[in-house]
C-alpha cells in the first residue's frame, strides 16, 4: 500500500475509526489528567493556547507513534521470514478486505451478525490500562498510555497491521505504519485538546462517513487480492478494459514488446504478443518508486523486482494463440495483460 | 456478591462496553463489570447490600445507556 493512502486513509478512516475504540477511554482518561493540570494552572485559563493540555496529548500520541512504527516493524520483519508468496498475499488481502467489509457494515447497523467483525481486547486489559491512565499525573503517563494502544487497534489499524504484514519488508511495515497512525494524529489530537465530549459527536456524525470509506478500501482490498491471484474478473480490471478498448482503437496494437514501468502502472496496460513462440519482453524503469517495480505474473509464477532504473529481460514460453496472462504489482495494484494474439 | 445479566441494546461499538466497564470504577460495592458489544450484554459482579440493581441502572443511564435486567 502506498504510504500517502496510509497517511490518507488514517487522517480520515482511521482518525475517526480509531476515536470510536480509543478516545473514549484513552482521551477520557487523559482529559483526567487533562483537567487536573487545568486546575494546577488555572492562572493560564486565559491563554488561548494552552501547553499544559497540549504536552501530555502530545506525549501520548508521540508513543503512540513510536510504538506502532516498532509494531509495523515487527509485522514487516515477520512477513519477510514467511517470505508471502503471491497467492498468500492474494488471501491476505481478501480477508484484509473481508474484514473491513463487516466492519462498514457492521457500523451501518445492516445485521446484528457484523458485530462478529469486531475484534475486542479482553477486558483484564481495559481495565488494567484504565486504572493505569489515574495514576499520577506524571508525564510518563501518556507515554505509557500511548504506548499501550498496540493492545487496542481498531478495525481500520487492524486491517493496516495486516497490509503491514504484507509487505514482507521491516523497513516497508514500519513505514506504512509510521504514515497511517501519523495521519491518524491530527483528529485525536484536535478531539483531546477540545475536551472529549467533541469525540461522542464526532461519532455520532461520522460514522457512516467512516463506514462507506471503509466499505470502498474493503473493495479496494478485495480488488488487489483478486488481481494478485490473476483473476480474470476484478473492479480495476473492468476498469482498465474500457480504458485500453479506447486507446486500441486509436493507436491499434502495440508493436513493440517492451513495457514501461512507470509510477502509474503499466504501460501498455495491455501487451499483444505473437502466439505459439517463445518471446522475451523488457521492463522498463526509469526513475520508478512505486510497488510497481515489484511485478508479479500469477500464471508464471514469476516475481521480480526491478531497479529503479533500468531494463530487465523477462523469457516466455510458448502460449497457445488467445492466451491471457494477467499481471500486477505484489500490492495487487495496476492490473494488466499480456495477450497472445499475434502471428508470426 | 452476586452477578446480574443485563441485556443493553443501545451499544453501538466496542468503546460502549469500555464505557459501561468503568462504572465499576465510579460504583461503590462493584466488583467487577464484564460488557460485550457482541452480545449486547454486561455483567455486573457486585455486592447487593452497598448497590442496588436500580442504581446501575441509574448509573448506566446518566451516560447514554439504558440496560435492562436479562430475563435469562
Amino acid at each position: 500500500m502506498d504510504l500517502i493512502v496510509a497517511f490518507v486513509t488514517g487522517l480520515t478512516t482511521g482518525g475517526l475509526g480509531c476515536l470510536a475504540v480509543q478516545s473514549g477511554l484513552l482521551a477520557s482518561t487523559l482529559a483526567y489528567q487533562v483537567e487536573q493540570d487545568v486546575l494546577a494552572h488555572s492562572a493560564d485559563a486565559s491563554r488561548k493556547f494552552k501547553p499544559h493540555i497540549a504536552r501530555p496529548i502530545f506525549l501520548f500520541l508521540l508513543a503512540k507513534l513510536i510504538a506502532y512504527t516498532i509494531l509495523g516493524f515487527l509485522l514487516g520483519a515477520a512477513g519477510s521470514v514467511l517470505q508471502l508468496t503471491p497467492l498468500m498475499s492474494a488471501i491476505l488481502y481478501l480477508a484484509i478486505g473481508i474484514f473491513m467489509l463487516g466492519n462498514g457494515l457492521r457500523m451501518l447497523n445492516v445485521h446484528p451478525v457484523f458485530r462478529y467483525f469486531v475484534i475486542e481486547p479482553p477486558s483484564f486489559l481495559t481495565r488494567y490500562i484504565r486504572r493505569k491512565s489515574k495514576d499520577g499525573t506524571s508525564l510518563v503517563t501518556p507515554l505509557f498510555m500511548g504506548t499501550l494502544t498496540i493492545f487496542l487497534p481498531c478495525g481500520v489499524t487492524q486491517a493496516m497491521m495486516a497490509a503491514a504484514l504484507g509487505t514482507s519488508s521491516p523497513v516497508q511495515g514500519a513505514a506504512l505504519m509510521f504514515a497511517f497512525i501519523l495521519g491518524t494524529s491530527p483528529l485525536f489530537f484536535s478531539v483531546s485538546y477540545f475536551a472529549t465530549r467533541l469525540s461522542a459527536i464526532v461519532e455520532k456524525h461520522f460514522t457512516r462517513i467512516v463506514a462507506v470509506t471503509m466499505l470502498v478500501l474493503a473493495l479496494v482490498s478485495v480488488d488487489s487480492g483478486l488481481n494478485l491471484i490473476g483473476s480474470p474478473v476484478s473492479f480495476s480490471r473492468t476498469f482498465n478494459s474500457v480504458v485500453v478498448a479506447v486507446s486500441d482503437s486509436v493507436n491499434g496494437v502495440q508493436s513493440g514488446f517492451v513495457i514501461n514501468v512507470t509510477d502509474d502502472g503499466y504501460r501498455p496496460i495491455v501487451l499483444h504478443l505473437p502466439a505459439d513462440t517463445p518471446v522475451s519482453i523488457e521492463w522498463v524503469t526509469e526513475d520508478t518508486q512505486t510497488c510497481a517495480r515489484s511485478v508479479v505474473v500469477p500464471g508464471l509464477d514469476y516475481r521480480e523486482i526491478l531497479p529503479p532504473t533500468g531494463r530487465v529481460r523477462f523469457d516466455i514460453p510458448a502460449q497457445e494463440k488467445g492466451t491471457v496472462i494477467n499481471y500486477t504489482c505484489s500490492m495487487g495494484m495496476y492490473p494488466s495483460q499480456l495477450v497472445f494474439d499475434l502471428d508470426l | 456478591m452476586v452477578k446480574k445479566v443485563f441485556r443493553v441494546s443501545d451499544m453501538s461499538c466496542p468503546n460502549c462496553a469500555m464505557h459501561l466497564e468503568g462504572l465499576e470504577d465510579e460504583l461503590p460495592g462493584v466488583k467487577r463489570i464484564n460488557a460485550s458489544y457482541k452480545k449486547l450484554t454486561m455483567e455486573v459482579e457486585f455486592d447487593e447490600a452497598l448497590l442496588s440493581v436500580e442504581q446501575i441502572i441509574e448509573a448506566a443511564n446518566a451516560i447514554g445507556y439504558h440496560p435492562e435486567p436479562d430475563a435469562n
